[in-house]
């Protein structure tokens, strides 16, 4: 979803869905897409031919094959896992997320007014007062009931 | 500047305040009734707010992100009377979630803020906010029972409603790229500024239409995108129901009349391309949800499909507007008029089936078998309300048609109103059935089914604008006609 917003967006700014391309008679939007083409069929080619690369070099014989077990890992760095993979996580885990997301937002937002705040002047501070004071309210409702304690 | 800003605001904002107290009121209070009490007075104080806004000249606030106008702040009023009936009407209900009165009063509460800011919004980016603010709370909503039907009833509501805002997002998307703008009066201007030949060559402009007429179609419930209606509202608690068939449905037309009439009714042959559109769209939707629901046996799916024939109708005056390209109020207040008339109908008539099933533990039409001796008044009720919703007088549905397809056939529209009226031929049939049942058939047992004071008043109210409408329709008429004068001029 966001990414269609950045193409949209990244497409406009590049003039290709720009509105002068849509005067009568323009082909300028067919020869942009003309462009896109050639990139994708240079792309596909760029592929094939990495894939045939090691191919070709093996079959000749150039490329040797000393396979061995740290060779063929399918790690090649961090801890080695223990035991099953398939762990079940508490779901109390979400609670934690969720409330760490909206905290989080907060101190993200209070940065920016923080650094402006004498420029925003009071209304900058009751707008700010008003958004802590509606997390709060979260805040203690999660507490409340419970949702920080790990029983 | 901004204090002024605020003061337009107050209907939102007290209604904010509330909710939030009502979270907080139930972390420190046992005695739950007063979170009634608390979320009944935050809709009376905010609906005291709107109406002390009324016969304001409109007013573009927070930089031209809403606009304060009459048109927004009937919608306002129609969401608070909504919420208010339907906050009345769960008392019967409540027994089945007893544990989480707060969270369900403040979430109906915060859909409403969420439906009231999206009559208002003047700004693609707080149409999506605005909208995803109702949804959310409308998806815990619905799933609120928690057994399985509800479950699967919110999470089918929330994957398709995901999937219709991404629509959404895409169509304003295209949009703002070939226009630069979000704000609805500056892609008008920006539309009107292109010579036809342009817009005619770009189809991003049409699939963005496209797409956005599919994003609100979700909403609204109108074919194809209607899929979800009947599960969710077979599975959703009945006062969600209620909610989700009143007001998530008038919050939707709200929307896509503004974007429509002000974004994409900027030049008359685009206006009248969507005005086909949408007289298509209609002409299925109304087919659909009729013929379907003929062979409902549970009342709610049978609703549910009721209400998408509904929104059918609606979608015919929505045509209507389009096809009319500006010249001509009556489409537009003539949707409004049928959306208020509706509210109070369909309202009335899930009420009555909160009262009744609350009592059988059934939603089967079969089990309301003599109901007339079991609940006289709640079968009074119930039959007012389905004469209404078929269009028969005294009633509001009556006056609601008429207003609407008189603004049809003067705009072209002489093939869909046809339709439309065949259309409510078909519906008498299985409304009608259900009133056979209720007053024919005998009793399966004698019982009384039993119902609260707050459940009569917000009936009673019901019944009471029902015949109100339609019998004296010209003062309300009136008020839909101040409410699109702001149209008029763009």
């Amino acid at each position: 979803m966001p990414s269609d917003i950045f193409a949209c967006f990244f497409f406009f700014r590049h003039g290709i869905l720009s509105p002068q391309h849509f005067e009568p008679g323009a082909f300028t939007v067919l020869a942009d897409y003309g462009y896109v083409g050639i990139l994708l069929v240079a792309a596909i080619l760029f592929t094939i031919l990495l894939l045939l690369i090691p191919l070709t070099l093996s079959l000749l014989g150039v490329v040797p094959r000393k396979s061995n077990p740290v060779k063929t890992s399918t790690y090649e760095c961090g801890l080695e896992t223990i035991g099953k993979t398939w762990v079940q996580f508490n779901f109390r885990y979400y609670l934690f997320a969720i409330l760490f997301v909206a905290l989080d937002v907060l101190t993200i937002f209070l940065y920016p007014w923080a650094v402006n705040l004498r420029g925003l002047g009071l209304f900058g501070f009751i707008a700010m007062v008003a958004f802590f004071i509606i997390l709060l309210v979260g805040y203690v409702y999660a507490w409340r009931k419970g949702a920080l304690e790990w029983k | 500047m901004i204090l002024k800003e605020l003061q337009l605001l107050t209907p939102e904002l007290s209604l904010l305040v509330f909710a939030l107290l009502v979270i907080m009121l139930d972390l420190f209070i046992k005695q739950k009734k007063v979170l009634v009490v608390v979320s009944i007075a935050g809709i009376l104080v905010s609906a005291g707010f709107t109406l002390s806004l009324w016969g304001i000249h409109a007013t573009d606030i927070l930089y031209a992100m809403l606009s304060v106008d009459q048109y927004a702040l009937l919608f306002k009023l129609i969401f608070l009377v909504a919420a208010g009936l339907v906050i009345l009407a769960s008392q019967d209900y409540i027994s089945k979630f007893a544990q989480f009165q707060s969270e369900y009063y403040a979430l109906v509460l915060i859909s409403a803020l969420g439906m009231m800011l999206m009559a208002a919004a003047q700004d693609l980016i707080a149409v999506y906010v605005s909208l995803e603010l109702s949804s959310i709370s409308l998806y815990v909503l619905a799933s609120f029972l928690k057994d399985q039907k509800s479950t699967e009833a919110g999470l089918k509501y929330l994957l398709l409603g995901a999937v219709s805002s991404a629509v959404l997002l895409y169509g304003m998307a295209l949009v703002f790229g070939l226009t630069g703008h979000t704000c609805m009066p500056c892609i008008a201007d920006s539309l009107k500024g292109m010579p036809i030949s342009n817009i005619m060559q770009s189809p991003a402009l049409l699939m963005g239409l496209i797409l956005i007429v599919a994003g609100f179609g979700f909403k609204i419930a109108s074919v194809p995108f209607q899929m979800w209606v009947p599960d969710v509202y077979e599975g959703a608690p009945t006062p969600v129901t209620a909610y989700l068939s009143v007001a998530s449905k008038a919050a939707g037309f709200a929307v896509i009349l503004r974007v429509l009439f002000v974004v994409f009714g900027a030049t008359a042959w685009l206006s009248q391309d969507w005005g086909l559109l949408i007289a298509v769209l209609s002409a299925i939707t109304m087919m659909v949800g009729n013929v379907v629901a003929l062979s409902q046996s549970n009342i709610k799916r049978m609703f549910g499909y009721s209400s998408i024939a509904q929104a059918g109708y609606l979608m015919v005056g929505l045509a209507a507007v389009g096809m009319a390209a500006g010249s001509d109020a009556l489409g537009r207040s003539g949707l409004l008029f049928f959306l208020m008339s509706y509210t109070f109908t369909n309202l009335g008539a899930f009420i009555a089936i909160i009262a009744i099933s609350n009592k059988l533990n059934s939603d089967q039409i079969e089990d309301y078998t003599g109901m007339s001796k079991r609940a006289p008044l709640l079968a009074i009720a119930l039959t007012l309300c389905l004469v209404s919703l078929t269009g028969l007088p005294p009633t509001a549905g009556l006056i609601a048609k008429i207003y609407i397809f008189n603004g049809a056939v003067n705009h072209g529209l002489l093939w869909l109103v046809i339709i439309a009226v065949i259309n409510s031929v078909i519906s008498a049939f299985y409304y009608f059935r259900i009133v056979k049942v209720m007053w024919m058939g005998a009793p399966a047992s004698e019982e009384k089914v039993p119902s609260t004071w707050a459940l009569r008043v917000a009936l009673s109210l019901c019944c009471l604008f029902v015949l109100l409408l339609g019998v004296l329709p010209a003062g309300f008429m009136g008020i839909a006609q101040a409410a699109v004068k702001i149209f008029t001029g763009s």
